[in-house]
């Protein structure tokens, strides 16, 4: 099976690229709109629903610098199919090129261990997990400017720091009582 | 579920944004500083992940956790040190940029020189005002300090005047209560003693049937007797 390589291809001139796969294809588009907002950097924004990605577009995508997995904590189909996309990325793309974006998470029917369980993930892979908002335009304002941060440092925008420098520094931690029953 | 993926429309871009070299801008030197600062910062990840694999040893997940944070530690305390050795270049530059200008007579210098006698005269005013606290402060710890002093003898004071008024009424009570309680005995007897006699005396003039209303002397004797209540 074909995975995904941060260094198969070179680098684009003043580029940064990011793909968002998100498996309900919800929250993607409006993103994507606020990422291409910014003006210092050209950003090139791909969209994808799961992995393993079409090969066809194998020759024209760029390479990319950040991938973002998009979870809906109100599905568990979300949580899977990102897990299960996991696999067929390319070990070097978890030194600081993957981050995890979460929506809903302050919804009421969401249940405590899918949080858990994604913040395990995020943390035995030592990425960044950030909490988006999508439903209001400056929830997804925040979210593309905060996931901007991390893509400028992805693809080497940042002087003297590399994003396995910056991942140490954000990734996902566990807290120590994760796995007492939470107080609802 | 088929595992769909990229969509070939799912591309968003902005539409004027510069492709390529055919529709590009004009870059000033400061772009392509940036950009050229970008590719090494590439190049360092790109070298970095080749020579990843070079060094390799075998040791446990929990020993690469422990080499790992403090790798980092080291890491972190490098580059603050590095940076503030850069913040400290920079400041002898500014400085040494500052001398030259001022030394050099343009209106700039002049104006200059103008802010640093404002920033002179400033910090002396707080040098001042610094000295004027600091003798503010020493006399308000002095006057604290005197208070506590107050404090701590009115404290000991009424400790003491308490002592004293507890000591005082034992030994008074004591000698107090047994001259009483001697008293009260002798009373006791001593009126015991005058019953008696007197009921003696009523028993004599009541059985002898003397006439004491006559004689003076003996009708003031008489009257005494009723005095008393008849007691056994």
């Amino acid at each position: 099976m074909s995975r995904l390589n941060p260094f198969a291809k070179l680098p684009g001139l003043n580029t940064a690229s990011v793909l968002l796969v998100e498996s309900e294809e919800h929250f993607q588009q409006s993103l994507a709109e606020a990422l291409v907002e910014e003006t210092s950097v050209t950003v090139n924004v791909r969209l994808a629903k799961s992995f393993p990605l079409p090969i066809e577009n194998d020759e024209s995508r760029p390479r990319i610098d950040l991938v973002v997995f998009i979870i809906n904590l109100t599905s568990e189909l979300s949580f899977q199919s990102a897990e299960a996309s996991l696999k067929y990325l390319e070990p070097g793309y978890f030194l600081g090129k993957v981050c995890f974006m979460v929506t809903n998470a302050r919804s009421s029917s969401v249940p405590a261990e899918r949080l858990d369980a994604v913040r395990r993930l995020a943390a035995s892979l030592h990425c960044p997990l950030l909490f988006a908002e999508e439903q209001t335009p400056e929830g997804v304002t925040n979210a593309a400017e905060r996931l901007l941060t991390i893509l400028k440092a992805a693809a080497g925008f940042v002087p003297f720091t590399t994003p396995l420098y910056l991942s140490n520094l954000t990734r996902c931690t566990l807290p120590p009582d994760i796995d007492q029953p939470s107080f609802d | 579920m088929d595992s769909s993926g990229e969509d070939i429309n799912g591309m968003v871009e902005k539409d004027d944004a510069p492709k390529g070299p055919s529709g590009q801008k004009e870059t000033s030197t400061a772009d392509m500083l940036r950009i050229k600062q970008q590719m090494s910062n590439q190049c360092f990840e790109m070298e970095v992940y080749l020579n990843a694999g070079k060094n390799r040893r075998s040791c446990s997940t929990s020993e690469a956790e422990r080499d790992y944070s403090d790798h980092i530690s080291e890491l972190e305390r490098v580059k603050t040190l590095q940076f503030n050795q850069t913040l400290a270049l920079h400041r002898m530059q500014m400085w040494h940029a500052m001398g030259e200008k001022i030394k050099t007579n343009d209106p700039e210098a002049d104006a200059l020189k103008v802010v640093n006698q404002r920033c002179m005269a400033l910090c002396c005013r707080i040098k001042q005002i610094q000295q004027e606290t600091r003798l503010l402060q020493d006399e308000i710890t002095e006057l604290q300090k005197k208070r506590l002093e107050m404090k701590r003898l009115t404290h000991e004071k009424m400790k003491e005047m308490e002592d004293l008024m507890s000591r005082k009424e034992h030994p008074d009570t004591e000698k107090y209560k047994a001259a009483l309680e001697k008293g009260q005995t002798n009373l006791e007897k001593y009126k015991k003693m005058s019953i008696m006699a007197q009921n003696v005396l009523r028993g004599l003039l009541l059985a002898c049937k003397i006439n004491w209303l006559d004689d003076p002397k003996l009708r003031d004797v008489a009257m005494t007797l009723e005095e008393f209540p008849i007691t056994d």
